[in-house]
């Protein structure tokens, strides 16, 4: 277990080489060479351009950045801010000239590494970003010393949720007034120095962005502390930055993030590029004059760790008539004793730990009707699951649902071909339910005997069309539309014992009513089976008994 | 020769379709004689006796997602008459009932009508008839079948041969619904078996 350094414990730069041997994990680079390779970086940089950062509020981390100082910054995490002030120090009040013009209160910051009192003041350009400095989720300041104790704080955040997880992939969203902050900094410093021999060189126009330098600091540690790998992954981890009082200078910087918010694939950004480089070029532009408006507080960090929607398929069958296929409540009272919805859902999701779930079939069936047969497909899509289910508990969940809400020792729903699918499931599912067949079993009433020329007629029948008038029973809600459906072929069982009943198997195009079909529904569905038989007919039960879906879940 | 694995998903197979059989068929001496029809089953029927005009007996079957069928109840004077029905005209009003098309979930383009107006008029050899909406709402279908075959009144003017389809809002319901009367007391009322 890795101890969070608290920084009033560390406020010795001296210390550093110790601080570094309380981690259990070896660094990946020594400490001590890392800060020597970065005096070498810092050696190169113009003394009285630093210093004139740093009177800006520009933070050494920035500073670093800007000037494309790396020497392996980015490789140990647990080399404290006031280390790198230090090394800054050096350059700075190394230089004579500096030195003959440096106040007492000045030079006490190249003493900050002993006096942990005077904290260095809120970048004005990543607002306390790089220096790992913000409010937490209860408006508290929080000054982490190391990108280390960071990460440390984002493994413990990680850990309480309690995700079962390989990898990860991770995510920073920042203010977008530090991109302007940038800008305005660049802009200031090429209108003083830019006729410097040295500019061009070491003060180039593309450095690491605060973004992604927050990313090196922070993910390797984090991975390390997590004991998973940093990839491309279902399960995200998002550090998001907010400032409530930085607002956009211009409307310009507006119109950045309205052109965000656009949908993609409209070509906003060379537009932006444009524009912020005109920008630069006008010097009489508001927002890059200096100073920066003063930074009085930190950003507000959120760290959040979810896991994308995973999805469980597989097909259900229906035993019951008075189970409704999702929850269905008129006037805070319940239709029917269930759901499938419910019964399915309510089941996996606890079971996955997730927060949510959604039930998706292909197509549905009413609540007086059974699915009987393959059964239906349907994928339960679970949202921030902390565990994706085995094999093993796969099938301990298709067991727990076949099992539950049982009636007189039968269930009222049972799922067959239970497994995690990909994201592909819920293609397959949706391409397939308009174009398939669905095969049905109806008891039918004639108002007359049945005779065998009948069984002959309805068999004869291939392929037949029909027309639909939208039905009586759902005219309320749907559009009044004249539908015409396929029935694909029909069968007449005879019923022993009855000469006005019989069983019609039939196997119709998806969308067809069936009950409609059978009774006519006052002649607005014809051709209908009284209709076929010249008498009058009725539908007594309904079952599905296939829906036809090649290559979904099928054993 | 079949092997293992081939044989035992068969054998699963002619399970499932036995068990499948067995769910299907009904045990036939629990189901009724005569089944309830699907109106009998869906809707509740309501009577006007001589709505507006003596003997224009009409009927008004209310689904439980409110909508009102409406027709000619079975003492309707159109129907008494020598040779039934011969025709159905639904020019009536101020435009052809037949020529609306209501489009869309809400049904915003649909006509508003009384209790009072005038849906369509039904003629027989001697005379004719007004059939009136019965309910007061939107017109959501008229029943156009009955152009080419009137003939639909005299065999089932309780089922194929409806009038029309109406949309009332539950106040309008409400208020009309007071003053309708339930198949039994039709029944006596016009001293039916």
């Amino acid at each position: 277990m890795l101890n969070e350094v608290e920084s009033a414990e560390v406020s010795n730069g001296d210390e550093e080489a110790q601080m570094i041997s309380v981690s259990e994990e070896p660094p990946i680079t020594a400490g001590d060479e890392v800060i020597q390779a970065l005096r070498e970086g810092v050696r190169l940089l113009p003394p009285q351009a630093v210093k004139d950062l740093l009177s800006i509020g520009v933070c050494v981390q920035c500073i670093f950045r800007l000037f494309g100082v790396h020497g392996h910054n980015y490789s140990c995490f647990s080399i404290l801010q006031s280390n790198l002030y230090a090394v800054l120090g050096e350059l700075i009040y190394l230089d004579k000239q500096i030195l003959d013009n440096t106040s007492p209160k000045e030079y006490s910051i190249r003493h900050s590494s002993k006096d942990s009192e005077i904290e260095p003041p809120i970048c004005s350009i990543c607002l306390g970003i790089l220096q790992f400095f913000y409010y937490d989720d209860k408006e508290q300041p929080v000054r982490k010393n190391c990108p280390h104790d960071l990460a440390a704080s984002i493994s413990e955040v990680v850990k309480t949720e309690g995700h079962q997880i390989d990898n990860f992939s991770f995510e920073v969203s920042i203010p977008p007034i530090i991109v302007e902050n940038e800008q305005a900094v660049r802009f200031y410093m090429e209108s003083k120095y830019g006729s410097e021999p040295w500019f061009h060189n070491t003060f180039r126009p593309e450095c690491i962005s605060v973004k992604d330098a927050l990313k090196l600091y922070v993910v390797t540690p984090l991975a390390m502390s997590l004991d998973i790998q940093s990839s491309p992954s279902s399960f995200h981890v998002r550090l998001t930055y907010s400032h409530a009082k930085a607002s956009s200078r211009t409307n310009f910087s507006e119109g950045i993030q309205d052109s965000k918010r656009r949908k993609a694939g409209e070509k906003m950004c060379s537009d932006t590029k444009k524009s912020l480089h005109g920008l630069l070029e006008d010097e009489s532009s508001e927002c890059c004059k200096l100073p920066l408006e003063k930074v009085s507080q930190p950003c507000s960090l959120s760290i959040t760790c979810y896991r994308k929607p995973i999805y469980i398929g597989g097909r259900y069958l229906k035993y019951s008539r008075n189970v409704s296929q999702t929850r269905w409540i008129i006037d805070d009272e319940r239709m029917g004793e269930a759901s499938v919805e419910e019964i399915i859902g309510g089941t996996i999701r606890p079971m996955c730990r997730g927060d949510n779930y959604k039930f998706h079939a292909a197509g549905r069936e009413d609540i007086d009707v059974r699915m009987l047969g393959s059964g239906r497909p349907f994928l339960v899509e679970v949202q921030n699951a902390r565990i994706v289910p085995s094999e093993v508990a796969i099938n301990d969940i298709e067991e727990k649902i076949n099992n539950c809400k049982k009636v007189l020792l039968s269930s009222m729903v049972r799922v067959k071909s239970l497994k995690v699918v990909g994201t592909h499931g819920w293609a397959l599912m949706r391409e397939g339910e308009m174009e398939k067949q669905k095969q049905y079993a109806a008891i039918v009433w004639i108002s007359r005997p049945l005779e065998d020329e009948d069984l002959q007629n309805i068999c004869a029948l291939k392929e037949m069309k029909i027309s639909q008038k939208t039905p009586i029973r759902v005219l309320h809600r749907r559009s009044p539309l004249e539908r015409e459906k396929i029935i694909h072929w029909m069968k007449i069982e005879r019923l022993a014992e009855s000469s006005q009943y019989f069983l019609l198997h039939l196997c119709t195009q998806a969308g067809t009513y069936i009950k409609e079909f059978v009774h006519g529904d006052l002649g607005r569905t014809y051709p209908n089976i009284g209709s076929i038989l010249g008498c009058m007919a009725e539908i007594l039960q309904l079952d599905v008994t296939d829906v036809k879906m090649d290559g979904f879940n099928t054993d | 020769m079949m092997n293992g694995h081939n044989s035992e998903s068969d054998h699963t197979k002619i399970l499932e379709d036995e068990e499948l059989q067995r769910l299907l068929v009904p045990d036939v001496c629990h189901l009724p004689l005569t089944p309830p029809s699907a109106v009998d089953s869906n809707f509740v029927c309501y009577f006007a006796p001589d709505f507006i005009k003596p003997g224009h007996d009409q009927y008004v079957y209310r689904h439980a997602n409110g909508l009102c069928v409406i027709g000619l109840a079975p003492m309707h004077v159109a129907l008494q008459d020598k040779g039934g029905v011969t025709a159905v005209d639904f020019n009536v009003g101020k435009f052809d009932r037949s020529g609306i098309k209501v489009t869309g979930k809400r049904k915003r383009n649909a006509q508003h009508f009384e209790h009072n107006t005038a849906l369509c008029k039904v003629c027989t050899n001697d005379n004719s008839y007004i059939v009136r909406c019965c309910v007061k709402g939107s017109l959501l279908e008229v029943n156009d079948r009955l152009i080419k075959q009137p003939k639909l009144l005299n065999t089932s003017a309780n089922r194929e041969g409806y009038i029309a389809i109406i949309m009332p809002k539950p106040a309008d319901w409400l208020k009309i619904k007071a003053s309708l009367i339930g198949p039994e007391d039709y029944k006596n009322l016009r001293a039916l078996s």
